[in-house]
C-alpha cells in the first residue's frame, strides 16, 4: 500500500461473535447454584457484592426470611487486583457511603491530592497551564486500583461473599429473553484445542441475578446489549492507556497531567503522574483510539515521553518496577446503552460506560453503579421478582443519580476532539465547561473507533536503551505475565489481513501480541494483557483460561 | 489406604524480594503466596492414587502461621479430605525443626504414605522429608519423577545426573516429588465450594530447638561488567583461554 | 584441632568429581583447625583402589566399606554407616554434596545423629562454637548466611563451586563395616540407566548452550548441537521465541516461563537478551554471549562477548573446545 492510502480497521474485523457469547440450553446437571453472580471482581463487582451482602444481612438479623444468600463474584484474573489498573485519582463519595463507619483513614489509599499542576508539553518545553476545572481534584485521593480491589475482596470475604478468581466468565446461560447465569472458561488446553492433562471443563454457574461487572469493553456485555437490541444512542468509542510505576530517587510533590507532545494534534489524549510514596510514582499516557496515524504507537509514545526532562527528572537513577495497559471508555453519555438492564441481568461500571473523561474519574462511578445494582437486586430477591421489570429499577435509579448527571453535564467534550479537532474541539471544550454542559447542547454523534480511517505514517524506529525506555517484550515481563507459552489463541482474527493492517496491529497492541513476518501477521497469544485494545479496532478478544494474563501488584 | 502430604506456602519467585529491617527475613510486603509447585504435585499424586484405589483418605499438613490456611484450603479444593494446621509465629529456617513438628503431628496418624515436594524454593534445603522418614523410621525415596503402586510395595523413578534409578520400596514410605510425576490438576469451582466446609483443624506446631539460624541476609553481588572479547571467528581463541584461565569452566 | 569428616560419592565404581570437591573442601576447613580429613568410601569390592585419587586431594584417611549391596547408592545401609561413622569419629563438620544423591543421603544422616544440617551450601567455615555457611535461597536472588550451632555439622556443599585443589595426603586406608544387614533396605535400586551422549537435562548440565532467533531457522540449530558434543557434558536449550516457531520443543525453553537453569557455563548464541530469558540464566556462573548486534542487551549481562556471525563463530569455538577437551 502506497503511503497515503488510507485502510479502515473495521473491514478487517470479524464481528462480535455473540453466539459463542450467549449460550442457550439447559445447564449442565453439575451445575454450581448461586443466587446472585457478579461477573468481574474489580471496583464495581466487589462493592455491589459488598452492598448486596450487607443489606441481606441486616434484614436477617432483623427477622427477615431471605436466609442464606450465595453470592459468588468470578473474577479471571489469579488473584483479585491483577487485572486492575488505572491512575488513579479517587473520589471518594462512593467508598464513603458504602462504609459509613470507616474514616478517610482507613481506606485504602495511598494519600490526598496535595498539589496538582496541568503541563501542555513540547518536545522541549513544559508549559505550566491553569488548571481546567474539569481536572480539579482536590479533596480526592492517590490510589492504586489494586490495592482498593484487594482491599474491597477482603471486605466481601469477610461478608461471606464467595470470590472465585482465575475463573472468567466464558459465556450467559440464557433461556430465550432470561439470563440464568454463566458458563466459565475452559482450563488446560494445548496449542491446538486437545486436552491437556490439567484439563478442567467448563462449570456453569446458575443465578437469579447475573450483574455484569466485567470491566472495559466486556465481552459479555457487548454480546448481550447487541442481542436485546439495547445499544447506546453513539457507539462507545475508547482509549488506550500505558502505564508503568517507577521507583525514583526524588520525590514528587503534586499530581501532574500534561496535553500536547507527545501526541499529534490529531489524537486525543494526555499524560499523568501521580506520586504513590515518597519514592514511588505512577505514569502513563492515554491515548483515543481513532488517532489517524496507523504507526501511533502507545507504547512507544510513552517511552519517547519518558525521555522529556519533565519526567526524566524523576525517573533517573530508579528501576521501572511494572508496566501494564488497559482501554478506557470514552464515550460517555451517549454511549450508555439504552437499557442497563434485563431480564436476569444487570450491567454496572465500566463495562456500561461509567466513565467521564474531562475529569478521569470511572472508580467511584463504578463503585456507585454497583451499589445501585445491589439495593435493585435487594428489593427483587425480597419480592421473588428477577425479571426485567423488577431489575429496570436499576436503571431508574442510576438515571436520576449524581453519575449520570456528571456524564450529561460534559456529554460532548470528548465527542468534539473526534469531531473537530484539537483546537476548535479544545475551545467547544472550554465553552462547555463555562456553560455547564449548555453549550454546545445537542448531542454530537460519533463513530466506532473501529470506522476511523488510518493512513500509514513514516514513523522513525524506536530503539530502547533498556533503563528508561523498554521493548514491549521486557515491558510484558514487567506486567507479571507469566501465561503459559502453550495456551491456544484466544484472539479471532480476520481473514487474509494485509500487510498494512497487520503493521496497525503491530503498533496497536502495547504488549507485542502482532508482530509482522514480511506480509504475514504474526499472533503471539501468551503476551496478552488483556487491555483490549485489539477488541476495539483489531482481532477480537474472547476470554481464555483464567490466571492468564498479567499480575498487576499496585497499579 | 491413608495418605498425608505435608505443603507449604511459598512467595512467588517472580517477585523481586527485599531484605526487611532486621536483616534476617525478608520485606513480605506486596509478596504473592501460593503453594509451593512441588507440594501441588505431591499434593496430585496422593489424590490420583487415593482415586485409583477408590477409598481411602488424604490429610494434609501445614506448618506455619495463620496464613498456612490458605494452602491447606488450596489442597482441599483439589480434593484432598481433611487438614491440619500446626500453628507458628513464623517458619523457621531449619528444616529440622520443621519435621519434628510435623513427625509429631504424623506419628499417630498410621499413614501408609506421607508425601513432600522434593524442596521449596525459598529455603531451598530440601531436607524436611526425609528427616520425618527417619524420626518416623519409614522408608524414604527422595525426588521421584515416576510412581506405581501394587499391593504393598511401589516402584519409583527418579532422576539423578544424567541417569534414571529405578527403586523398590516398601511400606509404609516417606515420598518426596520432583518435577515431571504429574501435572497438578486445577480446583474445580465445585471443589472450592466444597473445601470450605471441610475440617481444618489447628493446633499449636511443637517445633523444639533449632539449631540452625539465619544471621544474615544480602543480595548477591551484582555480576562485574563483562567485555567483548573480539569479533568474529577471530575472537574465538582468546575466548577459550579465558575460560580456562579466568572463569576455569574449560 | 577439629578432624573433617567428608563423603566420597561413586556411581558404578568410579568417583564422581563431587567426591573430589568435598575432600577439596574439607581439607580447607581441617586446615584451618589443624586436623585431619577422613573421607568414608562406600561401594562394592574393590572400590578402595580409589583412595589414592582421594589422598591426592587431601584425605589423611580413607574408611572404606566394601559390600557387594553397596554397589549401587544404597540410601539406607550408607545412612547407617555414615552417621554411625560420624558419631563415632567425633567430627566437627561432615561434608556431603548437595548433588541428587546427597540431597536423599544428607537430611537421613543428619536425623539420624540429630544435627543441624544446611544444603546447597557456597561457602563454610568453622567460628568458634558454630559453623557458618553462606547459603542461596529464593531461587538465589537472596544469599543466608546461617549459622549451625551443633556438633557435628552437617553441610551439602553446591555441586561445581569447589575448585579442587591437589594437597597430597596419606590417604590411610581402613576397612570398615557397613551398619546392620546391607541388603535389608526397604529401598532397594532394581535399575540404573546410564544418560547416553544423548542430551543431558538442562537442569543438570554443567554446561548449557542456548540458542536464539539468531539462528535463522531450525536447522541451524545443528551448529548449537555441534558445541554441545564438543563439550560432551553440555546439554541444548531455546529461547521462547524459536520454541513458539516450533524450531525447538517447549522442554528445552529457557526463561521466565520455561526453564530457571543456573549452570556453570552458559553460552548464549544468537540471542538478544530480553528479561524475560535473562530470568532463566541470569544466575549461571559464567555467561558468554555470540550474537551480530553489538547492542543486543545480552552482552550487558554476559561476562565475555563475541560479536559477530554465529554461522562463523561457532564452527570455530565447536573445533576449539574439542581441541581443549582432548588435553583435558
Amino acid at each position: 500500500m502506497a503511503s497515503g492510502a488510507s485502510l479502515i480497521p473495521a473491514r478487517h474485523q470479524p464481528e462480535l461473535p455473540i453466539a459463542r457469547f450467549l449460550t442457550g440450553g439447559a445447564p449442565d446437571p453439575e451445575h454450581v447454584p448461586m443466587d446472585v453472580v457478579f461477573v468481574g471482581g474489580g471496583p464495581a463487582g466487589l462493592a455491589g457484592a459488598i452492598e448486596l451482602a450487607r443489606l441481606i444481612k441486616k434484614d436477617n438479623e432483623s427477622g427477615g426470611s431471605l436466609g442464606d444468600i450465595q453470592i459468588a463474584v468470578l473474577e479471571k484474573a489469579q488473584a483479585l487486583g491483577e487485572h486492575s489498573l488505572s491512575g488513579a485519582v479517587v473520589n471518594p463519595r462512593a467508598i464513603r457511603e458504602l462504609f459509613p463507619d470507616l474514616t478517610d483513614k482507613d481506606f485504602p489509599f495511598r494519600g490526598p491530592v496535595e498539589g496538582e499542576r496541568v503541563y501542555f508539553m513540547t518536545g522541549s518545553q513544559a508549559l505550566r497551564i491553569p488548571t481546567p476545572p474539569t481536572m480539579q481534584n482536590h479533596g480526592y485521593f492517590i490510589a492504586s486500583a489494586c490495592e482498593v480491589v484487594r482491599w474491597l475482596g477482603e471486605r466481601a470475604e469477610e461478608l461471606g461473599v464467595n470470590i472465585f478468581t482465575g475463573f472468567p466468565a466464558a459465556s450467559l446461560l440464557t433461556e430465550g429473553e432470561k439470563v440464568t447465569g454463566v458458563r466459565t472458561a475452559e482450563a488446560g488446553l494445548a496449542k491446538d484445542g486437545q486436552r491437556g492433562p490439567a484439563y478442567a471443563a467448563a462449570t456453569d454457574i446458575t443465578a437469579r441475578v447475573t450483574v455484569l461487572s466485567e470491566g472495559t469493553r466486556g465481552s459479555l456485555s457487548q454480546a448481550w446489549v447487541e442481542s436485546r437490541g439495547v445499544q447506546s444512542e453513539n457507539p462507545q468509542i475508547f482509549a488506550l492507556g500505558v502505564k508503568e510505576i517507577w521507583e525514583t530517587k526524588k520525590p514528587l510533590d503534586a499530581i501532574v497531567h500534561t496535553l500536547g507532545w507527545p501526541l499529534p494534534t490529531s489524537a486525543f489524549g494526555g499524560s499523568f503522574m501521580y506520586p504513590l510514596s515518597p519514592n514511588t510514582v505512577a505514569l502513563g499516557l492515554v491515548v483515543g483510539m481513532d488517532y489517524p496515524d496507523a504507526s501511533l504507537d502507545v507504547h512507544e509514545l510513552l517511552q519517547r515521553m519518558k525521555q522529556h526532562k519533565l519526567f526524566r527528572q524523576y525517573l533517573d537513577g530508579g528501576e521501572m518496577l511494572e508496566w501494564g495497559a488497559k482501554t478506557i471508555p470514552e464515550g460517555g453519555y451517549y454511549a450508555l446503552p439504552k437499557q442497563k438492564s434485563g431480564d436476569g441481568v444487570l450491567i454496572v461500571g465500566d463495562a456500561a460506560g461509567y466513565v467521564e473523561v474531562a475529569s478521569l474519574k470511572g472508580i467511584h462511578y463504578a463503585m456507585q453503579s454497583g451499589m445501585y445494582a445491589a439495593r435493585t437486586i435487594f428489593d427483587a430477591l425480597k419480592k421473588g421478582d428477577t425479571s426485567a421489570a423488577a431489575l429496570s429499577a436499576y436503571d431508574r435509579a442510576i438515571d436520576a443519580s449524581y453519575v449520570t448527571e456528571d456524564l450529561r453535564k460534559r456529554r460532548n467534550m470528548r465527542l468534539a476532539f473526534q469531531k473537530y479537532g484539537f483546537y476548535v474541539g479544545g475551545a467547544m471544550a472550554t465553552l462547555m465547561t463555562l456553560t455547564g454542559g449548555a453549550f454546545p447542547g445537542g448531542k454530537i454523534s460519533s463513530h466506532r473507533d473501529a470506522d476511523a480511517p488510518r493512513i500509514a505514517g513514516a514513523g522513525e524506529r524506536f530503539v530502547p536503551d533498556g533503563k528508561l525506555t523498554f521493548s514491549k517484550l521486557d515491558a510484558v515481563y514487567k506486567s507479571g505475565n507469566a501465561t503459559r507459552d502453550d495456551i491456544p489463541s484466544h484472539l479471532i482474527v480476520g481473514q487474509d489481513v494485509p500487510a498494512e493492517v497487520a503493521e496497525l496491529y503491530v503498533h496497536m497492541c502495547p504488549a507485542g501480541v502482532y508482530e509482522r513476518d514480511g506480509e504475514r501477521l504474526v499472533v503471539n497469544p501468551a503476551n496478552c494483557i488483556d487491555c483490549k485494545a485489539t477488541d476495539v479496532i483489531g482481532p477480537r478478544w474472547t476470554p481464555r483460561e483464567g490466571g492468564s494474563g498479567p499480575r498487576y501488584r499496585q497499579m | 489406604m491413608k495418605i498425608a502430604v505435608c505443603v507449604k506456602r511459598v512467595p512467588d519467585m517472580d517477585a523481586r524480594f527485599r531484605i526487611s529491617g532486621d536483616g534476617t527475613s525478608l520485606d513480605e510486603a506486596g509478596l504473592k503466596f501460593d503453594i509451593n509447585d512441588f507440594d501441588a504435585w505431591a499434593v496430585e499424586a496422593a489424590l490420583q492414587l487415593k482415586e485409583k484405589a477408590g477409598q481411602g483418605e488424604v490429610v494434609v499438613l501445614s506448618l506455619g502461621p495463620a496464613a498456612a490456611q490458605e494452602t491447606i484450603r488450596k489442597a482441599l479444593s483439589m480434593g484432598a479430605d481433611r487438614g491440619i494446621h500446626l500453628a507458628a509465629d513464623r517458619i523457621p529456617f531449619d528444616g529440622f525443626a520443621i519435621a519434628r513438628a510435623l513427625a509429631a503431628e504424623l506419628k499417630d496418624g498410621a499413614y501408609d504414605l506421607i508425601f513432600f515436594g522434593k524442596m521449596s524454593p525459598d529455603s531451598s534445603n530440601g531436607i524436611v522429608g526425609p528427616i520425618v522418614a527417619e524420626l518416623l523410621d519409614y522408608a524414604c525415596v527422595t525426588a521421584i519423577s515416576g510412581l506405581e503402586m501394587a499391593g504393598g510395595r511401589g516402584n519409583a523413578k527418579r532422576e539423578l545426573e544424567g541417569a534414571q534409578e529405578f527403586v523398590e520400596f516398601t511400606l509404609p514410605a516417606v515420598l518426596t516429588v520432583d518435577e515431571g510425576l504429574n501435572t497438578a490438576r486445577y480446583p474445580s469451582l465445585k471443589g472450592i465450594m466444597a473445601a470450605k466446609k471441610k475440617p481444618l483443624e489447628s493446633k499449636p506446631a511443637q517445633l523444639g530447638d533449632t539449631m540452625v539460624t539465619i544471621k544474615s541476609l544480602a543480595m548477591p553481588p551484582d555480576r562485574p561488567p563483562g567485555k567483548i572479547v573480539g569479533e568474529g571467528a577471530a575472537a574465538v581463541p582468546e575466548l577459550v583461554r579465558l575460560l580456562q584461565t579466568e572463569a576455569k569452566v574449560l | 584441632m577439629a578432624n573433617i569428616f567428608a563423603f566420597a560419592e561413586q556411581r558404578a565404581g568410579e568417583l564422581r568429581k563431587v567426591a573430589l570437591e568435598n575432600v577439596t573442601a574439607a581439607r580447607a576447613l581441617a586446615d584451618a583447625t589443624g586436623g585431619e580429613v577422613h573421607v568414608l568410601l562406600a561401594g562394592s569390592t574393590g572400590i578402595a583402589q580409589k583412595a589414592e585419587q582421594l589422598g591426592k586431594h587431601g584425605a589423611d584417611v580413607v574408611l572404606v566399606c566394601e559390600h557387594d549391596a553397596l554397589k549401587d547408592y544404597n540410601a539406607e545401609a550408607i545412612a547407617a554407616l555414615a552417621a554411625d561413622r560420624i558419631k563415632s569419629g567425633g567430627y566437627r563438620v561432615a561434608v556431603f554434596s548437595t548433588s541428587a544423591q546427597g540431597r536423599d543421603l544428607i537430611p537421613r544422616v543428619a536425623a539420624k545423629l540429630g544435627v543441624g544440617i544446611v544444603t546447597d551450601v557456597t561457602d563454610a567455615r568453622i567460628e568458634g562454637d558454630a559453623v557458618i555457611v553462606k547459603h542461596p535461597v529464593n531461587i538465589g536472588k537472596v544469599i543466608a548466611t546461617a549459622s549451625i550451632a551443633s556438633t557435628p555439622a552437617v553441610i551439602g556443599l553446591r555441586p561445581g563451586n569447589t575448585t579442587l585443589v591437589e594437597n597430597a595426603k596419606a590417604a590411610r586406608v581402613e576397612q570398615v563395616q557397613p551398619v546392620g544387614d546391607p541388603s535389608a533396605s526397604r529401598v532397594k535400586v532394581k535399575e540404573m540407566k546410564q544418560g547416553t551422549s544423548a542430551k543431558l537435562d538442562i537442569g543438570e548440565a554443567p554446561v548449557v548452550i542456548a540458542g536464539g532467533r539468531g539462528l535463522k531457522s531450525a536447522d541451524g540449530f545443528k551448529l548449537v548441537d555441534d558445541l554441545a558434543d564438543a563439550f560432551g557434558n553440555a546439554a541444548v536449550g531455546a529461547t521462547r521465541a524459536v520454541c513458539d516457531d516450533g524450531w525447538r520443543p517447549h522442554s528445552e525453553q529457557i526463561g521466565q516461563t520455561g526453564r530457571v537453569v543456573s549452570p556453570d557455563l552458559y553460552i548464549a548464541v544468537g540471542i538478544s537478551g530480553a528479561i524475560q530469558h535473562l530470568a532463566g540464566m541470569r544466575t549461571s556462573r559464567t555467561i558468554v554471549a555470540i550474537n551480530r548486534d553489538k547492542e543486543a542487551p545480552i552482552f550487558k549481562i554476559a561476562d565475555y562477548g563475541i560479536v559477530g556471525d554465529v554461522a562463523e563463530v561457532l564452527p570455530a569455538l565447536t573445533a576449539a573446545v574439542r581441541e581443549a577437551r582432548k588435553s583435558h
